[in-house]
């Protein structure tokens, strides 16, 4: 009797053992498809969940929410918690259009949209997903210069990529979805950075030159027109000077002459006198020649008939 | 009783283990050829439960997914002689097991194939054009042509070739240098030309600064003339208007004032009958 019922329980925990191998855990990203005898069935989404054992089904889980990530052209380090970026030049190096070599490092990011497609078609998608981005990012920076690829085309470079990488993924079926390609650093190759900075360098010392000479001229033109004010200024002066003596002596002249027509000849004799007076009394020597033409010595005293000095 | 219930359980067993050995599952993921002493006798690619003779078939299973496999990087000479590095990697699935296991038997086998065929045609395409034409955007064109050959070549294995892509074309590292040194020196030449288009410019603001004074300084002397002329006229005209009332005083008053700067201090000799002694001699 005992030894039957130990039988039983042997028999069911055993069945129990096997049943448990059915069950299965879903997490909350994830969905779980389930295959009955190989052939894909029907998919469960989070939790916990049974399906019968071996060998009448099994499952597979795929994670269809988390954004995954693939680097190219560089890799991400962690330690201790630090996280750090490390080029990889054999992946960053891409040849231009114009025959140049750039530094290209990009991110992309892709999560699962179809998970029977994800699960059933493809066998790494990790790597289809590297290798495709890779070769169309190649692509895209192959038919620019490097001079677009620098500056103005980045975006357009990201965008173009994670569109055909969409579509080429797309015709593999893979049931993947291209998030975003992210174009991290892009920047001229270590060996000619020097170069390239040369360049912006040489910008900024065209502006200096420019700013310079702007200094100059700045500097030169008010000072020239201050100058041409002075000049100006100083024939107005003079202007003014030759009117205001020529309004002086005309004036003086025309109140002598008032006076000189009341007695014109006692006038004239007052003048001259006094003018031979006021030339005469410094003058040391005049020599006067006569009609004999004999040099007569004047003396100015006698002449102007007084002492003036 | 007890007798009855262990046959029926060896019964039971023997049953179960016989169908054990003459089921088979195919995976989703993968695709059966089944063997009887070596010769095919069916093939299955769509998934489920499956049935062979037990002891007497073997099944085979293959992969039914896309393959991706890494092709390792060779060189190769453009039709300009130019040397390119290029790596490749080809994606492909058995399509037809039977002919598979007939002509590869294993993955490993078959990824040989592909090298040599896929790389073969690469070479070949990519000989026919230039470099430039490599690097620009017929490369794509020119990969759907060598996929589309070596599907052709593939076809009869099984194989199908999904899609042959070049994932780096790269100059050798010994080109790598001679590019490098033309990119420095370009760059040093736009340098130059900057620096000197900044000197141009500089040169341009300075010399018409300086014309610009030249102009202000010449137009102020030019007004500065035309003004004293105009002051110098006016006082002609005061004088004028003014000495023509009685132009015989003017005589008088101008010869008057003229001795003060000519007998000024010093020998002077004279004719005694001199317009300006008129005067002296008179009153004498």
């Amino acid at each position: 009797m005992w030894k039957k019922l130990i039988g039983w329980l042997v028999l069911a925990i055993i069945i129990l053992i096997y049943l448990s191998i059915g069950v299965y855990q879903v997490g909350p990203s994830e969905v779980a498809l389930i295959k009955t005898f190989g052939k894909y069935t029907h998919s469960t989404g989070p939790g916990i969940h049974f399906h019968l054992p071996y060998p009448f089904q099994s499952h597979v889980i795929v994670d269809v929410e988390t954004i995954r990530k693939e680097e190219i052209g560089f890799r991400t380090i962690e330690s201790y918690g630090k996280i750090s970026y490390r080029t990889v030049n054999e992946e960053a190096l891409m040849l231009t259009g114009d025959g140049n070599i750039i530094s290209v490092e990009a991110a992309v990011q892709y999560r699962i949209k179809d998970p029977v497609k994800f699960a059933f078609n493809v066998i790494n998608g990790k790597e289809l997903v590297r290798f495709t981005t890779e070769s169309v990012l190649r692509e895209r920076i192959a038919v620019r210069t490097i001079d677009d690829v620098l500056t103005v085309e980045r975006d357009k470079i990201a965008l173009e990529t994670a569109e055909k990488v969409q579509e080429i993924l797309d015709s593999y079926d893979s049931g993947i979805l291209i998030n975003k390609v992210y174009l991290q650093e892009v920047a001229p190759p270590d060996q000619v950075v020097a170069a390239f900075d040369d360049v912006n360098n040489a910008k900024q010392d065209k502006e200096r030159f420019i700013n310079e000479a702007t200094k100059y001229a700045n500097d030169v033109i008010p000072k020239a027109q201050g100058q041409a004010e002075k000049i100006l200024r100083e024939a107005e002066a003079y202007a003014q000077k030759k009117i205001l003596e020529a309004q002086g002596e005309t004036q003086r002249f025309l109140s002598v002459l008032k006076e000189y027509e009341i007695a014109p000849e006692i006038t004239k004799k007052r003048l001259i006198l006094e003018k031979l007076q006021s030339v005469f009394s410094s003058t040391k020597n005049i020599f006067v020649l006569d009609d004999s033409g004999t040099i007569k010595l004047l003396n100015v005293n006698d002449l102007i008939g007084g002492d003036t000095k | 009783m007890k007798a009855k219930i262990i046959t029926i359980s060896v019964i039971l067993l023997i049953v179960i283990i016989f169908l054990t050995l003459s089921m088979f599952v195919v995976d989703q993921t993968q695709q059966a050829v089944v063997l009887r002493f070596g010769q095919i006798v069916n093939t299955y690619s769509t998934p489920g439960i499956h049935f062979r003779t037990p002891f007497v078939d073997n099944v085979v299973k293959f992969e039914k997914r896309i393959l991706l496999y890494d092709i390792e990087p060779e060189k190769i000479i453009t039709l300009d002689k130019k040397t390119l590095i290029v790596d490749t990697y080809a994606l492909w699935k058995i399509v037809d097991a039977k002919k598979f296991i007939e002509t590869m038997k294993t993955i490993g086998l078959a990824e040989s194939r592909i090298d040599d065929i896929v790389y073969s045609n690469i070479r070949n395409v990519f000989a026919k054009h230039s470099f430039d034409e490599i690097i620009s955007d017929k490369r794509e064109s020119f990969l759907k042509e060598v996929t589309t050959l070596s599907r052709a070549d593939l076809e009869n294995f099984g194989i199908e070739i999904v899609d042959v892509r070049v994932k780096h074309a790269d100059l050798p590292s010994e080109n790598v240098n001679a590019v490098y040194e033309r990119m420095k020196a370009e760059r040093y030449s736009i340098a130059a030309q900057i620096r000197a288009e900044g000197q141009k410019e500089a040169q341009k603001i300075r010399a018409e600064a300086d014309k610009n004074v030249t102009v202000i300084l010449a137009q102020a002397q030019s007004q500065a003339e035309k003004i004293r002329g105009d002051g110098e006229a006016s006082a002609t005209r005061i004088y004028a208007l003014a000495y023509q009332t009685n132009p015989e005083f003017f005589e008088l008053w101008r010869s008057l004032s003229a001795y003060d700067t000519i007998l000024n201090n010093g020998t002077v000799i004279f004719g005694k009958d001199l317009e300006i002694f008129k005067y002296i001699f008179e009153v004498k």
